[in-house]
C-alpha cells in the first residue's frame, strides 16, 4: 500500500532520514521505533508531505506522491496524528471533527463541501466521537479538554477524514495504564474495519502487543525490521535501543 | 440637543461605510495576519470600472454595483497573488510594504490612465425623509442596512459553515489546517475574494453618496477600513461594525463643534485613546503587538 524507496531527508548537515527502504501492506500495523532524534517523526511528515524530500519516493498505492502537497495526500486516504497536539483550541470538539472530516461521495462541489454538509455526514461525526468517548464532550472548546481528552481527539480528527493509511505519532505519550489499554483496543478495532495503521512509539509493551511488524531505526537508517518476537532478540536493537532505553 | 442627534444619525450612516471597509479589512487581516494596505486602492479600482460602465455603457446602477464589486475582487485577488502570495509565514512586513507599493501602482495608473481624474459616479437614491425634526437620506439608510446584513452574513458564514471553519482553523494554526486536508490555498484566495467583494459593497455605496470618484479615493478607503478596524479590534467582525460607527459619530460630532479642520484629528487621538487603554481594540481577542509577533487568537 505505501512504499518509501531510498527515502532521504537531510537539514543542513544534518542526515535525519537516511535512504530508508520501507513497505507497509495493506491492513497491516506497522511499528516504527527507535531512539530520540533516529528520524521517526522525520518519516511520517515525509509520508504527509511538510516538507520536500531531499531525496527518494513516497509511494502509495502505486503512484509517487512525493511532490502533492498535504491537503491532497489526505484526499487520498492518508491521515495523521501529531505528537505534540495540534487541534484547533479555538473550534468546539465537534467543529474539529467537521473541518477534518471527507464528506461522502467526495463531493467536492462547493455547498457539499465548503458550507455544510449532509445529515449522513454530521451523525457519522456523532458515531466518530462516540467511539472515541468524546460524545459528552462535542460542544467544549477543544482547548479547554483534558490532556488525555486532547489526545483522543486528535485521532478522532485523523480518523475523521476517513483514511485508508493512519499514521500516529507517539498517541500514548502521556496517558496512563488505563487510557493505553483503550487506545490498544481502538487500534485494533481501527485495523477490523480495514485501515492500514503505522504506529511510531515508545511504549514498549503497546508496540508489542499491538503491531504485526516493526521497523526499528537508529540514526536516521533503518536496522531491523522484523515481527515483534524477532525485533525483541535482535542483538543490534537490543544494542541500539531496548538495551539502553528500556532497562525496565 | 437635536443638533446632538442628528449629527449622531448622521455620523452614524457615515460609520456604516467605515463599518463596511472595516469589515473587508478584518477579514484578511483576521484570516491572513496580514495588512493589506493595497485594499482601498483595489476598491478604487473597481469603482472606476463601474463609473465607465456607466458612461459609455449606459449601465443602471445595479450593473454598476456588479461592475464595481466584481473589479474591487478583481483587483483584490491581483493585489494578493503578487502581495501575499509569495510570501512566506511570518514574512508579514514584507507582504505589507509590498501592498503599500501596490497601492502606489494602481493610484499612479488611475491618475495617468484616467487624466479628468474625478469622473461622475451614478447615485443611487437621492430622496430624503423627515423623521420628526430629524432630516434621513434613503442612500444613507441603504448603507446602514448593507453593513449590518453583511456583518451579520459573514458572521454566519465564519462561524456556522465549514469554510468558516476551515478559515479558523487556518488562523488557529496552518500548518495543522493543511496537514488535516484543508486546502489552505484555496480557502485563502476565497477569504480575499470575499474581503474584496465586502469592500466594492462599500466604495459602491459611499461613491453613489458622494456622486463622484477621484483616485484620492483609495486612500480613504484604506485610511477609514485600518482606524475603524483598529478602534474595534482586529480580526473582530462586531467590532468592524462597531468601530466603524464609533469613528463616525465622532466624526460628526467633532466637525459640528470643532470644525472641519479637527475632524480627522478627533479621529486618530480616538485612535490613540483605544490603542493606549485597549491595544487589542474594543473588541479584540488580543493585542496588536502580540498578533504582530504572529501569535494566533
Amino acid at each position: 500500500m505505501l512504499e518509501l524507496r531510498r527515502l532521504t531527508k537531510y537539514f543542513g548537515g544534518v542526515r535525519a532520514v537516511d535512504g530508508v527502504d520501507l513497505t507497509v501492506a495493506e491492513g497491516e500495523i506497522l511499528g516504527l521505533i527507535g531512539p530520540n532524534g533516529s528520524g521517526k517523526s522525520t518519516i511520517i511528515n515525509l509520508i504527509c508531505g511538510l516538507f520536500p524530500l531531499t531525496d527518494g519516493e513516497v509511494v502509495f498505492r502505486g503512484t509517487d506522491i512525493s511532490t502533492l502537497p498535504p491537503h491532497e495526500r489526505v484526499a487520498l486516504g492518508i491521515a495523521r496524528t501529531f505528537q505534540n497536539i495540534r487541534l484547533f483550541g479555538q473550534l468546539t470538539v465537534w467543529q474539529n471533527l467537521w473541518v477534518a472530516q471527507k464528506a461522502r461521495g467526495q463531493g467536492r462541489g462547493f455547498l457539499r463541501g465548503w458550507l455544510g454538509g449532509s445529515r449522513h455526514d454530521r451523525v457519522a461525526i456523532d458515531k466518530t466521537l462516540d467511539f472515541f468517548d468524546l460524545g459528552h464532550k462535542r460542544d467544549e472548546l477543544a482547548g479547554n479538554l483534558a490532556f488525555g481528552e486532547q489526545r483522543r481527539l486528535e485521532f478522532a480528527r485523523a480518523f475523521a477524514a476517513k483514511p485508508s493509511l493512519l499514521l500516529l505519532d507517539e498517541p500514548a505519550a502521556g496517558m496512563n495504564a488505563e487510557e493505553i489499554d483503550q487506545l490498544d483496543a481502538r487500534i485494533r478495532q481501527l485495523r477490523r474495519e480495514g485501515v492500514t495503521i503505522v504506529l511510531i512509539e515508545h511504549h514498549v509493551e503497546l508496540v508489542m502487543s499491538v503491531t504485526d511488524r516493526i521497523a526499528v531505526l537508529n540514526f536516521g537508517q533503518k536496522i531491523a525490521e522484523g515481527t515483534p518476537a524477532e525485533i525483541q532478540t535482535n542483538p543490534l536493537v537490543r544494542e541500539a535501543y531496548l538495551g539502553t532505553q528500556t532497562a525496565a | 440637543m437635536i443638533d446632538f442627534l442628528q449629527n449622531t444619525i448622521d455620523g452614524v450612516m457615515t460609520g456604516a461605510s467605515y463599518a463596511l471597509l472595516a469589515l473587508g479589512f478584518t477579514l484578511i487581516f483576521g484570516v491572513m495576519r496580514r495588512l493589506n494596505l493595497s485594499y482601498g486602492p483595489s476598491i478604487m479600482v473597481g469603482a472606476y470600472l463601474g463609473t465607465l460602465a456607466h458612461l459609455h455603457l449606459a449601465a443602471g446602477p445595479l450593473g454598476v454595483a456588479a461592475v464595481t464589486v466584481a473589479g474591487a475582487v478583481l483587483a483584490g485577488l491581483y493585489v494578493e497573488r503578487l502581495c501575499f502570495a509569495p510570501m512566506a509565514a511570518g514574512a508579514g512586513i514584507a507582504a505589507m510594504v509590498s501592498s503599500f507599493a501596490i497601492w502606489m501602482q494602481l493610484e499612479q495608473a488611475a491618475i495617468l490612465v484616467l487624466p479628468r481624474h474625478t469622473y461622475p459616479f451614478p447615485p443611487l437614491a437621492s430622496a430624503t425623509a423627515w423623521l420628526g425634526p430629524f432630516l434621513l437620506r434613503l442612500d444613507q439608510l441603504i448603507m446602514l442596512a448593507s453593513a449590518l446584513v453583511l456583518a451579520l452574513g459573514v458572521q454566519a458564514l465564519l462561524y456556522g459553515t465549514r469554510f468558516g471553519l476551515a478559515l479558523r482553523a487556518i488562523i488557529g494554526n496552518p500548518t495543522a489546517a493543511h496537514l488535516v486536508g484543508i486546502d489552505v490555498r484555496r480557502a485563502t484566495v476565497l477569504a480575499f475574494a470575499l474581503a474584496s467583494a465586502v469592500g466594492g459593497v462599500a466604495g459602491f455605496l459611499v461613491l453613489a453618496s458622494d456622486a463622484q470618484v477621484t483616485p484620492m479615493f483609495g486612500m480613504w478607503a484604506t485610511m477609514k477600513g485600518l482606524i475603524a478596524m483598529m478602534i474595534g479590534g482586529l480580526g473582530s467582525i462586531p467590532g468592524a461594525l462597531v468601530g466603524g460607527l464609533l469613528l463616525g459619530v465622532v466624526e460628526a460630532q467633532s466637525q459640528w463643534y470643532l470644525g472641519p479642520q479637527l475632524r480627522d484629528l478627533a479621529a486618530y487621538v480616538l485612535l490613540f485613546a483605544c490603542l493606549v487603554w485597549r491595544p487589542g481594540g474594543l473588541f479584540g481577542a488580543a493585542p496588536v503587538r502580540d498578533l504582530a509577533r504572529g501569535r494566533s487568537l
